[in-house]
Order: C-alpha cells, then structure tokens, then sequence
C-alpha cells in the first residue's frame, strides 16, 4: 500500500512540476495571440472620437508603446513574481477582478455538476431498472438529446420557458436586485451560512437553480449513459453472480459490489466535464448575465484588455490542471488497478 | 406511479410559479435594466452611455440640454457672460448646494473637478485645445480663460464628464480614479455599487426639485433577450435600450401601442453614416461619391433593417441642435447616380467597384451593408458592385487613420450638446494640402477629408453666439453635403419602456432618462 503511495506522490510531483512549463506555454501563447489578434485597447477604451495626442498618451500610460519583447518580458518577469499586472481598461489589478469573479463560476460549477451528477445517475438507474422499455428508451433519448443539445440554445430555451413564459426563475443575476447580501468568501450559498443569513440563503439558491439545472441537465446524458452501461457490464460479471448464488439481497449487490465499480469511469468523465465547464460557462455566464470569470473574460476579450485576458486564461489553466491532477489521484485511491 | 409522478412535478411548478419574481417585488423602489454593467462610477472615466445615465442622475452639471433642446442653468445661476474680447467666460454659480458628504459645492470645487478631468479624464480630448486656465476668484464665481473665443464652451459644460465632485471626499483621488464610489451634488445618493447592481437613493438635502420615487435599482443584463425578456415577465420596471435588437423594439412598440406598456423616446442624438476615403481613387472623385449618395435609399434601409424605427437623415447634425431639421445631402435618385456614374466612364460593362466595411459586431451594420448592397444590385446592376468587408469595430477604429477601408458603416453620438459635437470629430482638419487632410479629425474618421473654408468658418463660429453660430455651423454641414466625405444614413433615439403601473419615460435633450421623473401610478 505504501509502494503505490509512493508511486501516486511520484506522480503528483510529476504532474506539478510539468503545470510551471504548461503555464508558460499557455501565457506565451496568450499573450501572441492577443497582439497579433486585430483592434487595440486604446481603441476600445478611446472610441472612435479620439484625437492622436490623446491615443498616444493613454497608449504611453498603459506600456503599449514599449517593444513586443520588453512588454513579454515584463509580463512573464511579473508572472514570476505572481503579479499578474493591472486590467488595461479598469486599471484595478487583474487578481482583484479574478478573485471577485472567480467565486460565481465556481459556484456555478459545483451546482451544475452535482445536477448533472444526480440527474444522470438517476436516469441512468431508472434505465437500467427498466431496461428495454418504454421508459428506458425515453431516457436514452433524454440522455443522447442532453449532450446533442448546444449548451448557448439549451440556456435560452431554459431561460424564455422558465424565467420569461411561466415566469418562475428570475432571467438572470446572482442575486435579487432589491435586497443586498454580504460579501465573506464571494461564495453567495456560503456566505449565507455563515452570515446566517436564511433569506439569503434562498435567494442565492433561487438565482442558481435555473442556470445550474439548466447546464446540470446538458451535462447528464454523458453521466447516465456511463452509469446504465457501466452498471449493466457490472450486474454481468462473475463476482455479481457469486453474490447472487451467496444469496446477497439484490440491493446489497447493487449498492456494495456493482456500484462502485460502476462509479470509476463516472470520476474519470467529472474531470473531463470539468474542462468542458470551463467553455460551456463561457455562453451560459452570458445568456444568465452570471458575474462570473466567463463573462468577465468575454468582456475583456472585447475590451481587448490584453492583461486582463492574460490574467483569466493563466487562473483557469491551473485550476483545470490543478483539478485533473485531483481526479487523477482520486481514482488512483479508488481503483487499486491503476498503476502511474 | 407515472401519474404520480407527473402531478408531483405539476403540483411543484405551480408552487415555484407562486413564488414568482413578479410577485416577489414588495418593495416601492424602480428597478431599471439597460445592458452591460458599470465600470466605474468615476465623472473622469464615464464613457459608456450607461454610466452617463446613472451619473446623471447622481450629479448635477452646470448646464442642461432640456428636450427642446434649450440650454439651461443647473449649478450654475445663469447663462454665461463672456468677455469682449471672447477669452473670458465668467460663470456665477448656484449657492447653498451641498454635496452628498456635507461639504459645500463652490467654485474651488468645480476648478478641483474640472483640474482632475483635464488630468487624468478617459476623454479629456473633449476639452480640445481651448482652454487656458481656470480661476475661482470668489467662492461662487469661476473664469474661464481661453486661448482662442469659443462659443462652444456653454455646450461643453453640458459634458457628465464635468460633473463637480466633493474635493473632499476625492481628495486621495485626485490623480486616479475612484470607481465604486460618487459623492457629487445630485438628487440621488449611490447607496450601493457593483458592476452589475446600482442602488440609488433619493437626496433629502437636494437644492432643487426631489425625486418622483423611493429609489433607483440600476441593473445591468449580459445580452438583449435577457433584458426584452425581464420586461416581459415583469422582473425590471424599466428597460433602457441602448442596445437591444431593433426587432425586439419593434415589438416593445407594439405592446405599447396596445397599452401594455409604457414608451418614452428622447430626441434623436446618434447619427450612423458611411465615411468615404476621399484622398485615392476612386472616391476621390466627388461625383462618384455624389453617385454613390444618390443610391442610398434610406427610408427603405430603415423599414428594412430597423422596421422603420431609426429616421432617415439626410443630415450629420442632430435636428435638436440646430435651426429645424435641414436635409443637406442629395436625396435618393438611382437614375441621376447613374448618369453621373456614365459621366465618369462607369456603367455598361465597366464596373464602379466599391468594397463596404461594416462593423461586425453591430448586427444593423451588417444589415444596412446588404440592404444597400441589394438596392445597387436592384438598380444600378450594371454600375456599381459593392463587396462587403465585416471587421470588428475595435479593428475598425484603429485602422480608420492608415486608410485601410475605402467606404465604412460608422455611427456617433456627440459628447457635449452641441452641433460642434458633431461637425468638429467629422471635420475639423489641422494640416491641409490641397483638399486633402493630412493631419486632424477627418482622418480619424477615415475620410481624409479637408476645407480650408471649413476650417475658417470653424474659427469664425467660435466668435459668434446664437443664431448666427448656427448658420455659420450650418453653412459647414451645406460644405460637406456639396463635398460628401460622409453619407448620413439615419438617425436614432433612445428609448425607453416602463410596465403599466410606472409613469412614461422621458429624457433631456441629450437623450438621458430623467430616473427622478419615473413615479409609482398608484402611489
């Protein structure tokens, strides 16, 4: 057991020592293809209106006249130092948006994917326990339909039926407009707790549920049809027919053999979805006007605020790095077959 | 157990329905929506119209545009006096004004204000090269000195970028900016500051007229449908739409028209036009660019592309700010472009090709680009072949100046009320070689453009007030009708929606809501 914690933290410390020289193929990679990108921030900032003395000031003020490789070098000299410098259109440093923004689409995430994860393995045991049915075909179809659907058209359709036609879900935000919440970690359902703030507490979950649903549903079909094939291959093997023959409660077997077995490649597809997230957040941040990191960098992207840009891209590599490493040893504990 | 299930789900959305965001709303306060979300609430940074409206509420000017378009006092007591000579503008200003920190507004805060713009404001550029120094010889009386006589100024006053802010409260700020918070003299005090939510109080020690409502909820929405659908569902009381799909206006018109809701339309104040590269071949030839003019149907662009709601303006001028509404530039004649265009040796197998730029990101761009496009295709197929370019707007502005684009979809919307606001940034020329500008706005613009008589009327408007300002301004724009460095295409309002039981929108003449005037019906 000792051995293959070894091997796991000689992994992990593979892994992290490869995310330095992944970030700066990343950062490099941003910051070419923003510059060689078309339009300009003093533009964007300055409008068409602007005189050539203000463009060249503001341009002086903001290090855009500086060669392209005295301005990389400053950027990765203060990558190093963990600064990651001042938005170009806001002039406030780019880690305070980050960390402001951060927080809603992490909680976004971790309600869509704990929707999808209960959507999915409900549908995916309904499958299975009508199997060949009516009811499983539907599902299946629910399921194929979930992923076929483009996340941007599954947000609209979500947001005209339920907050616009039948008027249930607010059409967007984080929070009520008329009421306010503090602020603790950013975290709207967390800081409601420790604030012991109940009404809060409601209005957050309230605000969450149609995006989260909305994206855990998209986000399902993958998980349902991993769990009904899986635990379908499981209920199929040997050490399921051993029990059986033992006289283990149907149950039993389900729950205590089968399931987990079943569950390994449902791990594997959470870190992938997570991935996926980070795109598919991009569109649904926008449609539900969701504060969050994605459409913060969708703005900035338009702003062409280069830093700010820089910025997002470097935090959410390493989070999806960070997580994937996560996965990684998670089913390397779960699943003692897997060697690193 | 299917049956179950299904009423279990019928029986939970009609208990969520109940808990609606319409019914929710108990509080007496007036949620308005626009699109986008507020930067900074600093006067200095203020460049998105979003800003302006909010800041425009929370401060005060020295002067207004009202909407018929008249010039009025607001912290200052009267009009301006002007020196003889035309250097001085002596401004007297209103007393017993109090910013929303307590302190005192007076002259040493608006120099304080006006020093801090001229330093460090996003689109100080507005200010020109006008202005020499400011004084503040008595505490409710400033001078202006002026490097050159500049009947101008009054409009530039009208500026939000200039609104007075307490020089105590931003006296760690007075070389960089202050984002989240305002303290200014206006009728309402800024509670509360996100991005996206604004919360707005009324001021109780405001110096003139109070507030219709309990307060302003400002919000902002990442995209058009959310905002059209909030309105629909009765999430928001008032939808600003300055930028809302004009198929979506359409439809907010129709159910206003139908009494559903309320509209309110400010005097139209954003121009969109085409910018002609005038300085190479071949639209350095004024009559292809007459031509051209000629073939320009606009009140078929506007029932085509924004269901007649934008006014075809033959105009570069905003009618609000000048003497009526003069239609300067050529009117639609396919037939006489066409005898031009044979003038010139096109037609009849030689074809006049003219690539067209439209903003990409501005869908009326695009369909303004096709409509015109099939109008020439329609009649003038054997003239003129228009290839279409879509390039972002950010790309656009910044090649304007290297003449990379023969014809482009541009708009504007003038920073200060005033004609000039329009003619100087379209115009205005500082280094001329034989018609063509090679240094100052015009190239900017992208026409390259330039008049030695325009510059000299330019000069000769700045010494003169009034009326005779005007024809002078005016006498300008009949200039570049003639020359046709630009061809207007249209010209826009804004708008506004409230739900029935929220009192119409209106707006001043430099198309800003008055969020003071909206009022509960019932109330």
């Amino acid at each position: 057991m000792s051995r293959d914690l070894n091997k796991i933290l000689n992994y992990s410390v593979l892994k992290l020592s490869l995310i330095p020289l992944m970030l700066w193929v990343i950062s490099t990679l941003v910051f070419i293809l923003l510059r060689i990108a078309p339009g300009d921030p003093v533009d964007a900032i300055l409008g068409s209106g602007a005189d050539a003395v203000s463009r060249e000031i503001l341009r002086n003020r903001l290090g855009l006249n500086e060669s392209l490789l005295s301005q990389y070098l400053n950027y990765i000299n203060n990558i190093l130092h963990l600064n990651l410098g001042l938005s170009l259109s806001t002039e406030e440093p780019v880690l305070t948006i980050i960390l402001k923004s951060l927080p809603a689409t992490l909680e976004l995430g971790f309600f869509s994917i704990l929707s999808a994860i209960l959507i999915g393995v409900t549908l995916g045991f309904i499958g299975l326990r009508y199997k060949g049915k009516k009811g499983d075909y539907i599902i299946r179809i629910i399921g194929i339909a979930s992923y076929a659907i483009p996340p941007f058209w599954g947000a609209m359709l979500a947001q005209l039926i339920f907050s616009v036609y039948f008027n249930i879900f607010p059409i967007g935000g984080r929070f009520p407009v008329f009421q306010h919440q503090n602020h603790i970690t950013g975290f709207l359902v967390l800081d409601s707790f420790l604030s012991n703030n109940f009404i809060g507490l409601r209005e957050s979950l309230y605000h969450l549920a149609l995006p989260s649903l909305t994206l855990g549903f998209l986000l399902s079909g993958i998980f349902s049809r991993s769990l009904r094939i899986n635990l379908d291959k499981s209920l199929k093997s040997d050490y399921v027919n051993a029990a059986i023959t033992r006289g283990v409660s149907r149950r039993r077997i389900i729950l205590n053999h089968a399931l987990p077995n079943a569950l390994l490649p449902i791990v594997t597809i959470s870190g992938l979805t997570i991935a996926s997230l980070a795109g598919g957040a991009l569109l649904f941040e926008v449609t539900f006007s969701w504060p969050g990191i994605a459409l913060r960098l969708h703005e900035a992207i338009s702003q062409r605020d280069y830093t700010l840009v820089q910025g997002i891209v470097i935090i959410t590599s390493l989070l999806i790095v960070s997580l994937n490493l996560l996965v990684d040893i998670l089913i390397a504990l779960l699943d003692p077959r897997i060697e690193y | 157990m299917q049956n179950k299930f299904l009423l279990s789900i019928l029986i939970s959305l009609i208990s969520l329905s109940n808990y609606s965001c319409a019914s929710k709303k108990i509080s007496q306060r007036i949620i308005v929506a626009s699109s986008g979300k507020i930067e900074s609430i600093d006067p200095a940074r203020a460049n998105t119209l979003k800003t302006i409206q909010l800041l425009n509420s929370l401060g005060d000017t020295l002067y207004e545009l009202n909407a018929n378009g008249e010039l009025i006092p607001k912290l200052a007591l009267e009009m301006p006096t002007i020196s003889k000579n035309g250097l001085q503008i002596i401004i007297n200003l209103r007393k017993n004004v109090f910013f929303h920190d307590g302190t005192l507004f007076n002259a040493d805060a608006f120099k304080f204000t006006f020093e801090r713009f001229k330093r460090i404001g996003t689109m100080n550029y507005i200010l020109g090269d006008k202005i020499k120094s400011i004084e503040a010889p008595s505490d409710y009386k400033i001078i202006i000195n002026l490097k050159k006589p500049s009947s101008s100024l009054n409009g530039l006053l009208t500026s939000v970028n200039l609104t007075p802010i307490s020089p105590t409260f931003y006296k760690n700020y007075s070389d960089k900016f202050l984002n989240e918070q305002f303290v200014g003299t206006g009728k309402y005090i800024l509670r509360r500051f996100s991005n996206e939510i604004q919360v707005i109080d009324p001021n109780l020690e405001y110096w003139g007229k109070f507030p219709n409502n309990k307060g302003i909820n400002f919000v902002g929405y990442a995209n058009s449908s959310s905002l059209f659908g909030a309105l629909k569902s009765k999430q928001i009381d008032v939808l600003l739409s300055n930028s809302i799909d004009d198929i979506q206006i359409d439809s907010l018109r129709l159910l206003s028209k139908n009494k559903k809701l309320r509209e309110g339309n400010s005097p139209a104040t954003e121009i969109s036009f085409i910018s002609f590269r005038t300085n190479i071949h071949p639209l350095n030839n004024l009559n292809v660019r007459l031509a051209l003019a000629k073939s320009l149907n606009r009140k078929f662009i506007s029932k085509k592309v924004s269901y007649g709601l934008r006014i075809p303006s033959r105009s570069i001028v905003p009618p609000i700010f000048k003497n009526g509404n003069q239609n300067l530039w050529p009117k639609y004649d396919p037939s006489e472009a066409k005898k031009l265009l044979q003038k010139e040796g096109y037609c009849n197998g030689n074809l006049l090709n003219i690539p067209l730029t439209y903003r990409s990101n501005v869908p009326a761009d695009k369909l303004i680009a096709l409509t015109w496009q099939e109008e020439i295709k329609a009649v003038l197929n054997d003239c003129i072949e228009i290839k279409l370019n879509a390039v972002e707007s950010t790309t656009i502005y910044k090649n304007l100046s290297l003449g990379i684009y023969t014809a482009v979809i541009l708009d504007w919307k003038g920073a200060y009320s005033d004609p000039e606001a329009y003619l100087t940034p379209l115009l205005s020329c500082s280094e001329i070689d034989n018609g063509v500008c090679k240094k100052g706005e015009a190239v900017y613009s992208g026409s390259f453009w330039g008049s030695n008589k325009v510059e000299k009327l330019f000069l000769e408007s700045e010494k003169v007030i009034g009326d005779k300002r005007l024809n002078k301004l005016l006498e300008i724009e009949k200039i570049a009708a003639n020359s046709i460095p630009y061809v207007p295409i249209w010209i826009s309002s804004q708008k506004a929606w409230s739900q029935i039981k929220i009192s119409k929108p209106t707006f001043n003449g430099a198309g800003i809501i008055s969020l003071s005037d909206l009022k509960l019906i019932n109330e």
